[in-house]
């Protein structure tokens, strides 16, 4: 049952990160690496979350890093720069439920103005969503960028035939 | 024979537009714009900004020398470019191709049909409804938002075409994309607020802001911030358009 969920976790990750990649126009080979580097990106940071009981940012940052060093290694195979596998499959980790509770929470709030109760309770729930997705999003962006600083002669040559 | 200072000056100024407009992070671009030089024997300096971009490359004596001011094109963004005419700059190093052929590859390049808009549009909504797998969404709430999806994207494509601008275009999409999601709220479906929320991600501007981190790091700043700044109005403009929708659905989700 577990393993059925991880692996339909990792299904529609691929799914995602696939079809937000071809929304930026990738070369027809990457496909493939995008979408497993998505699958194995989403479904490690599901299987933290569940089983160790990682917060969400901490899950993010790691699921992140792996799908860096991934689209490092992979890059080299089909000849892109990690960006262009890395971006599309991060974007199935966006923090989407936090970023509308926030949108929610804030028109919420200019709707109970006259209301003290409603006013503390919708602030404190925009504040906490901003945090969370503004942390995830960090996260995702500093994971997936370190490999790059960490082995620059490898990512600046990643495109290089021989 | 040596390939001339003014043609290969020409070139590069092109090809590092190109690159800074379809979305390649700067020292990408500067890397590549160099190595492009360095093939044919000349220095080449870049200093890039935002909009635009200046060129110098140095001649064989410290008279000659090629300068230029190109404006950096809005272009879509494009991996495919992105990824193939980085390629070219290490194939023109490595190979010592000749001038002509490097301006023919880039020619292909740049020429080549992207991917049908059909296509793109089907893959984002299957892509969106997947997203909304993911938030835990039922099949009710999914099939919305494949359909929501494919009627934001449809319109930001067809307003892109029409070069509408860019925010309104993000801030349209999203009304429309959520509105269509908030139908949702009239289905048999426990999960209409997972349709809502992932109803507009589509339309998360994820390029600009992992170039923005990128840039940054790398001491980019400027770019860097403007990158952000510009991913930042695009979310800012994803939650009006989002707001718009709440504001006529909200009683029905308290």
């Amino acid at each position: 049952m577990i393993a059925m969920d991880v692996l339909s976790d990792a299904l529609f990750a691929a799914v995602a990160g696939m079809g937000f990649g071809a929304i930026s126009c990738p070369p027809k080979r990457a496909f493939p690496y995008i979408a497993l580097l998505a699958a194995v990106g989403h479904a490690a940071r599901f299987c933290l979350m569940t089983f160790p009981g990682v917060d969400l940012a901490t899950g993010s940052l790691a699921a992140a890093l792996l799908i860096g060093f991934g689209s490092l290694w992979l890059g080299r195979r089909c000849r892109t720069p990690m960006t262009v596998l890395c971006i599309p499959a991060l974007l199935p980790m966006i923090p989407g439920k936090y970023a509308y509770n926030m949108v929610f929470s804030q028109i919420m709030f200019l709707h109970t103005m006259g209301d003290a109760h409603g006013r503390t309770l919708y602030m404190d729930m925009f504040f906490s969503n901003a945090m969370v997705t503004c942390s995830v999003i960090f996260m995702l962006a500093v994971g997936a960028t370190l490999p790059m600083f960490l082995f620059p002669k490898r990512a600046y040559s990643i495109t290089r035939r021989r | 024979m040596k390939e001339s200072l003014t043609d290969v000056g020409t070139f590069v100024a092109e090809y590092a537009a190109h690159m800074m407009g379809c979305g390649v992070h700067t020292s990408r671009v500067i890397r590549c714009a160099k190595r492009i030089g360095e093939a044919y024997g000349y220095g080449v300096r870049v200093s890039v900004f935002q909009k635009s971009l200046i060129i110098n490359v140095q001649g064989d004596s410290p008279q000659e020398r090629y300068n230029e001011v190109t404006e950096i094109p809005a272009l879509p963004i494009s991996f495919a470019h992105n990824a193939e005419l980085s390629a070219l700059s290490w194939d023109a190093h490595d190979d010592r191709l000749p001038l002509a052929e490097v301006r023919e590859r880039y020619r292909c390049i740049v020429e080549a049909p992207p991917l049908p808009p059909w296509l793109v549009l089907v893959l984002a909504g299957v892509a969106n409804a997947s997203f909304c797998a993911l938030f835990g969404g039922d099949w009710w709430a999914r099939g919305v938002v494949l359909a929501a999806t494919a009627a934001g994207f449809f319109l930001k494509q067809r307003m892109t075409a029409a070069h509408v601008n860019h925010y309104i275009v993000f801030a349209l999409s999203a009304f429309v994309a959520s509105l269509c999601a908030s139908a949702s709220l009239l289905l048999p479906t426990a999960t209409a607020e997972v349709a809502l929320t992932t109803s507009v991600l589509f339309l998360v501007p994820g390029v600009p802001l992992i170039n923005g981190v990128v840039d940054i790091l790398e001491g980019h700043m400027l770019n860097g911030f403007a990158r952000l700044a510009n991913a930042a109005l695009l979310i800012v403009c994803i939650a009006v358009g989002l707001s718009f929708t709440l504001m006529l659905v909200k009683d029905s989700l308290l």
